[in-house]
C-alpha cells in the first residue's frame, strides 16, 4: 500500500529530479517551474498535515525513519516556510536557470522532511546532507562577487559541521555499536564514558552550526546577507529548525557528561543553559548595532535560538516533569511561531530589496508611505518577535520563560525576559523609522500579489495564533508528550 | 453571567476600525461618531461604577465576573477572567470620562493623520478598560502591554519637536519595567503548590495559608519595578517629563490621567493584594519612597519653566501620594490609607487632566508655555486665567476641591503609621507654593502691549467646567468613592 509518507517523499524527490529537464525544453512560462514547485509543496504540505494530526508512526525503510508528531512539526514548519519561499520567488528571482533554482528547493525540502522523522544517525546524517548540499548552491544564485563569497563560506562551515557530526556518528557507533539513535542514548546511559562525553560536545557543536548557537554562528550574517534574500528566508526559517529537531532527538536524552565528571557544574542543563544565555546575549546586542536590515535579522535570529534551547534546558534539568514538558511544549511552539514571524520579516525585507534596490536601513525611513503592507507586516512580525502580546510569539515565550521561571535557572528565565525588553529597543527603532522619519520620497511603490498574499497569510498567522492559541499550542504539547513518551 | 465588562473593552476596540474609515471617508463625521461611541463606553462605565457603588462586593469578590478557559495544556491554565470592586470601578468610570473630554479637546489641537489618531484612542481605552478589570495576571499583563503600542504611536507622531526620541525612551523604558514584572508573576506560580494565575484564586490560598512567604519577595520586587515605573517613582520617572513635553496636550491627559494610574492600581491590587507578608514586612520602604517621590516631584515642579514640564512633576508628586497611603494601611492598620489612596487617583486623573488640556490650550493660544513668557492671561485672556487658577487651585488640595480630602485622608494614615511622616503636610505646602508663583507669574503680571491673543470661548469653558465640577461635588459626596473602597482596604489589610 502507498502510504502518506511513501507519496510526500516521492512528490518532492520527483519535483526536483524533472524540474531541471524544463530548463532543458526551455517551454511555456518562465515561472513554470516554480508553479509546479509550489503545487508539489502544497501537496506535501496537506499530506504531512493529514499523517501529523492522525498520526500511525509505524517505521518507515526499516526503521529508519518513523512518523511521529514531533517529526510531523518540524516537517509541516520546514514544508511551510519552503513553500512561502517559492511562491515569493516567483517575483524575486532574477534568474536564467530558474527550474534548477526550484529543483535545488525541492531537494532541500526533502531532506528536512526525511531529516524530521529520523530516528537513525546515519539517516540523519544522510538527509542533512540532503538539505544542505543544495543551500550552499543556492546561497550562491545570485552570481555576484558577495553571494559568491557568502556561498564559499557557507559551505566551508557547513562542511566543517558536518564533519564534527559524522565525527560524532563514529564515535557513537564504536561506543554503543549501534547508530539507532534510543540505542545510542541508551548505551551512553548505561556505559558513560569521557569518549562519549565527547561525542555529545561533538554532537552540540555540529548541530550548533545549523541552529545558529553562539559561538558556532560567525558564518550566519555573512551568509544571509550575500545570499538572495529569499533563501536567506530559508535558511534562517527552515533549515535552522532542522537542527533543533536533530539536537532534541539526539541531545535531549543524553546524561553522560554528568555521569562522567560527577561534577554539578557539568550537566547539560548547564551546557544548554549556558549556550542559551550567551547566545540571546550576544544575538541582540549585535542586532542593535547593525546598518542592513537582512544582517539585523540574522542576528535577532540568533538571538531567537537562544530562546529556543530555554526549553531544553527545563527539560534536561528535571526531565518528566511538568517544567520539562512545559519547556519542550514551548520550544515546539516558538519553533513554529518563529518560522512564521521571521520568515514574513525576511520576506518583507526580501521586497523592500527587490523593489527599492537596497537593503540599508536608511531604505526604511518613511516606508510606511510608500510600500504600508509591507511595513505593516515586518511592524506585526517585529512586534512579535520581541514578544508583544497577544501576538503569537508572546505565547511561546511566556511558556519557554515559565518553564525555568522558577527553580535554578530563574536566572535564566530573567535573562530572556530582559533580553526580549532589550530586543524591542532596535525592533521598536526600525518601526519608528518605517512610521515617524521621512523618507527620500512619499511615493508609492508597487507591491506584488503574490508577496501580498504571503503577508496577508503570515500577518493572520501571527495574529490568528495570538488571539486562539489554543489549537497550536495542543499541538505542541502532543508533540512534545509523544516525544517525551 | 454578565457580559458588561466585556463590553466595556470590546466596544472601544471594535469601534477602533469602524473610526477609521468614517475618519478617513470625512474629518467631521469621524469625530461625531468617536464622540458617540466614547459617550456609549462612558455610559456603561457609569452603569458599572453605580452598581459598585449600590452593592459594594464585600472585600475579595468582585461584581460582574466572567470567567473562560482561554489556554490550558498539561500543567498550565489560563482563564479570561473579568470583575471590578471599589478599587477599579472608579478607575474605570474616570478613564471612560477622560476619553471623551480627550476627545472633544483633540478637534481644535490635532490637525493631521486624524483617522489613526481617533482610531488609536479607542484602542488605548479599550486596553485600559482590560487592565482595570482583569482578574487574571497575564490577561493583566497582555492588556498593560497593548497600552504602550497606541502611546508610543500617540508621542512618536503628533508630538513636539524631540517626540520620536521621547517615543522610544517611553517605549523602551516601560516595556523593560514590565516584562520585569511579568517574570515575577510567572516565577510566583511555578512556586506555588496548586499554581493559578487568578487573583481571587490566589487570594483564597493566602488567606488558607497555602502559599509559603518566602515565595512573595522576588515577585514582590519584581512587581515593584514594573509598577514604579508606570507610576512613575523616583528614580524611574525620568521617561515621564520627555514623553508629557513631546505628547500633544490631550494625549498628556490621558498619560497623567489614565496610564498613571495604571501602576497606583497595580501596587494596591497586585503588590499588596498578591504578596500581602513581604509588602506589610517592607512597608517602610516603600512609605519612605513614597514620601521622597512626593517631595522630589513637588521641588523639581518649582524649577520648570516649561508649564507642562510643571504639571508633569505635579503628577510625580500626587502619585507618590498614592503608594504613601496605601503602605500606610499596611503600617498602621488604618484604612484611610488605601481609601485616600484610591480617591486619590480619581481626583488626579480630573484635576491635572484639566491642567493638562489647558496647557494645550495656552499654547495653541499663546504661542508657548514656557512660564516666564506668558504674561498678562489675566487681562489678555481673562476665562482661560480663571480656569487655569480653579485647576491649580485643584491640584494643591484648595477646599472645595475633593483633592484635598484625599491628600488629607492619605497624611492622616501616614501620621497614624508614625508621626514622623507628618512632615508630609509640607509637601502641599510646597505645592501651593509653585502654583501660587506660577499664577503669579502668569496671571498677575502685567500684559506686554502688542500682543494679540485669544480667549478660549464658552463651549470651552463648559468642556472644563466638567473637569473641575465633579470635584467640587465629591468632596460632599465622597461617599460615592470611599464606601465602596472601604471593604477592598478592609481586605487588604486583613491579608497582610
Amino acid at each position: 500500500m502507498l502510504d502518506y509518507l511513501t507519496l510526500t517523499v516521492a512528490l518532492l524527490a520527483g519535483a526536483g529530479l524533472l524540474l531541471p529537464l524544463l530548463q532543458v525544453f526551455r517551454t511555456g512560462s518562465e515561472n513554470l517551474a516554480g508553479y509546479i514547485l509550489a503545487l508539489v509543496l502544497a501537496a506535501a504540505l496537506a499530506l504531512i498535515g493529514l499523517f501529523t494530526l492522525y498520526p500511525s508512526p509505524v517505521p518507515w525503510a526499516g526503521s529508519l525513519v518513523i512518523p511521529d508528531q514531533m517529526g510531523g512539526v518540524f516537517a509541516l514548519v520546514t514544508v511551510g516556510v519552503t513553500l512561502a519561499v517559492t511562491i515569493a520567488s516567483f517575483d524575486f528571482l532574477k534568474s536564467t536557470s530558474k527550474p534548477v533554482y526550484y529543483s535545488l528547493l525541492g531537494f532541500t525540502a526533502l531532506g528536512m522532511v526525511l531529516l524530521a522523522y529520523s530516528q537513525d544517525l546515519l539517516m540523519l546524517f544522510v538527509s542533512w546532507e540532503l538539505m544542505s548540499l543544495p543551500t550552499y548552491v543556492l546561497a550562491g544564485f545570485d552570481k555576484k562577487a558577495r553571494s559568491n563569497e557568502a556561498s564559499v563560506k557557507y559551505a566551508i562551515i557547513g562542511a566543517m559541521s558536518s564533519a564534527v557530526i559524522l565525527y560524532a556518528i563514529s564515535l557513537a557507533y564504536g561506543l554503543t555499536g549501534s547508530t539507532q539513535i534510543s540505542a545510542v542514548v541508551a548505551g551512553f546511559t548505561s556505559h558513560p564514558s569521557a569518549l562519549a562525553g565527547v561525542a555529545t560536545l561533538l554532537f552540540v557543536a555540529g548541530f550548533g552550526f545549523k541552529m545558529s548557537l553562539v559561538p558556532f554562528h560567525m558564518w550566519i550574517p555573512d551568509a544571509y546577507e550575500g545570499a538572495p534574500t529569499t533563501i536567506s528566508t530559508l535558511l534562517a526559517a527552515a533549515t535552522k529548525k532542522a537542527g533543533f529537531i536533530a539536537a532534541i532527538r539526539v541531545l535531549l536524552g543524553i546524561t553522560t557528561l554528568y555521569a562522567v565528571t560527577k561534577s554539578p557544574l557539568f550537566t547539560m542543563a548547564n551546557v544548554f543553559a549556558v549556550l542559551a544565555l550567551i547566545t540571546m546575549t550576544v544575538g541582540n546586542i549585535s542586532a542593535l548595532t547593525q546598518k542592513s536590515m537582512t544582517r539585523l535579522l540574522a542576528y535577532s535570529s540568533i538571538a531567537q535560538a537562544g530562546y529556543i534551547l530555554i526549553g531544553f534546558v527545563a527539560f534536561a534539568n528535571a526531565p518528566g516533569s511538568s517544567a520539562a514538558m512545559l519547556g519542550l511544549t514551548g520550544t515546539v511552539f516558538h519553533v513554529i511561531n518563529h518560522a512564521v514571524m521571521k520568515g514574513a520579516a525576511f520576506l518583507a525585507a526580501a521586497l523592500v530589496l527587490l523593489q527599492l534596490k537596497r537593503a540599508d536601513l536608511k531604505a526604511y525611513d518613511g516606508l510606511g508611505k510608500r510600500m504600508p503592507i509591507t511595513a505593516f507586516t515586518l511592524s506585526v512580525a517585529f512586534l512579535g518577535l520581541a514578544g508583544v502580546p497577544p501576538l503569537s510569539g508572546f505565547w511561546s515565550k511566556l511558556i519557554l520563560v515559565l518553564s525555568v521561571a522558577n527553580g535554578p535557572y530563574a536566572w535564566l528565565a530573567l535573562a530572556a525576559i530582559l533580553n526580549s525588553a532589550f530586543s524591542l529597543g532596535y525592533y521598536a527603532w526600525i518601526i519608528k523609522r518605517m512610521y515617524m522619519d521621512q523618507g527620500e520620497s512619499t511615493e508609492r511603490v508597487k507591491e506584488p500579489f503574490w508577496f501580498v498574499l504571503i503577508f496577508a497569510v503570515m500577518v493572520g498567522l501571527i495574529i490568528g495564533i495570538g488571539l486562539f492559541p489554543q489549537q497550536v499550542i495542543n499541538f505542541a504539547s502532543n508533540a512534545a508528550a509523544g516525544f517525551a513518551g | 453571567m454578565s457580559y458588561v465588562l466585556s463590553l466595556l473593552i470590546a466596544l472601544p476596540l471594535v469601534a477602533a476600525p469602524f473610526v477609521y474609515l468614517a475618519t478617513r471617508a470625512n474629518k467631521g463625521l469621524g469625530i461625531y461618531l468617536s464622540l458617540a461611541l466614547s459617550v456609549a463606553v462612558l455610559v456603561i462605565a457609569g452603569y458599572v461604577f453605580g452598581q459598585v457603588y449600590s452593592s459594594p462586593p464585600a472585600g475579595g469578590q468582585y461584581l460582574f465576573q466572567e470567567k473562560y478557559s482561554w489556554i490550558s495544556f498539561s500543567s498550565f491554565g489560563l482563564n479570561y477572567f473579568l470583575g471590578t470592586d471599589g478599587l477599579s470601578s472608579p478607575l474605570i468610570f474616570v478613564s471612560a470620562l477622560l476619553t471623551v473630554l480627550v476627545i472633544i479637546g483633540s478637534r481644535r489641537l490635532i490637525d493631521h493623520h486624524e483617522a489613526e489618531y481617533y482610531s488609536l484612542i479607542f484602542m488605548f481605552e479599550g486596553a485600559i478598560m482590560g487592565v482595570f478589570t482583569s482578574l487574571n495576571l497575564i490577561l493583566f499583563y497582555i492588556f498593560w502591554e497593548i497600552v504602550l503600542i497606541p502611546m508610543f504611536f500617540f508621542i512618536g507622531v503628533w508630538g513636539g519637536p524631540r517626540r520620536k526620541y521621547a517615543a522610544l525612551k517611553f517605549i523602551i523604558f516601560t516595556f523593560a519595567g514590565s516584562t520585569i514584572m511579568l517574570f515575577g508573576f510567572l516565577y510566583f506560580y511555578m512556586g506555588m503548590p496548586s499554581p493559578s494565575f487568578d487573583i481571587p484564586t490566589i487570594q483564597a490560598m493566602l488567606q488558607a495559608h497555602q502559599i509559603p512567604a518566602s515565595l512573595e519577595y522576588v515577585p514582590l520586587l519584581a512587581s515593584f519595578i514594573g509598577f514604579a515605573v508606570k507610576l512613575p517613582l523616583v528614580p524611574f520617572h525620568t521617561w515621564l517629563p520627555d514623553a508629557h513635553v513631546e505628547a500633544p496636550s490631550p494625549i498628556s491627559v490621558l498619560l497623567a490621567g489614565v496610564l498613571l494610574k495604571m501602576g497606583g492600581y497595580g501596587f494596591i491590587r497586585i503588590s499588596i493584594g498578591l504578596f500581602p507578608g513581604a509588602s506589610a514586612q517592607y512597608a517602610w520602604v516603600f512609605l519612605a519612597l513614597g514620601l521622597f517621590s512626593m517631595f522630589y516631584g513637588a521641588v523639581a515642579a518649582l524649577l520648570q519653566r516649561d508649564l507642562k514640564k510643571m504639571i508633569a512633576f505635579t503628577s510625580i508628586n500626587h502619585m507618590g501620594f498614592v503608594l504613601f497611603g496605601a503602605y500606610a494601611t499596611l503600617i498602621s492598620g488604618s484604612v484611610l490609607g488605601i481609601q485616600g489612596a484610591i480617591f486619590q487617583m480619581f481626583t488626579h486623573a480630573l484635576a491635572v487632566g484639566a491642567l493638562f488640556m489647558l496647557s494645550g490650550y495656552i499654547q495653541h493660544q499663546a504661542g508657548t508655555r514656557e512660564i516666564p513668557l506668558l504674561k498678562g492671561l489675566g487681562t489678555t485672556m481673562p476665562r482661560t486665567a480663571v480656569i487655569l487658577v480653579l485647576g491649580a487651585a485643584a491640584a494643591m488640595g484648595l477646599p472645595p476641591f475633593s483633592s484635598f480630602l484625599a491628600e488629607f485622608m492619605v497624611i492622616v494614615a501616614g501620621i497614624s503609621a508614625s508621626a514622623i511622616t507628618a512632615v508630609s503636610v509640607l509637601v502641599p505646602v510646597i505645592t501651593a507654593g509653585y502654583f501660587l508663583w506660577m499664577i503669579k507669574r502668569t496671571v498677575l503680571s502685567p500684559a506686554e502691549p502688542g500682543h494679540e491673543v485669544h480667549d478660549m470661548g464658552w463651549s470651552d469653558v463648559a468642556a472644563f467646567a466638567v473637569y473641575l465640577v465633579p470635584l467640587v461635588i465629591l468632596i460632599i459626596t465622597s461617599y460615592l468613592i470611599l464606601t465602596p473602597a472601604l471593604p477592598v482596604a478592609q481586605f487588604l489589610k486583613g491579608l497582610a
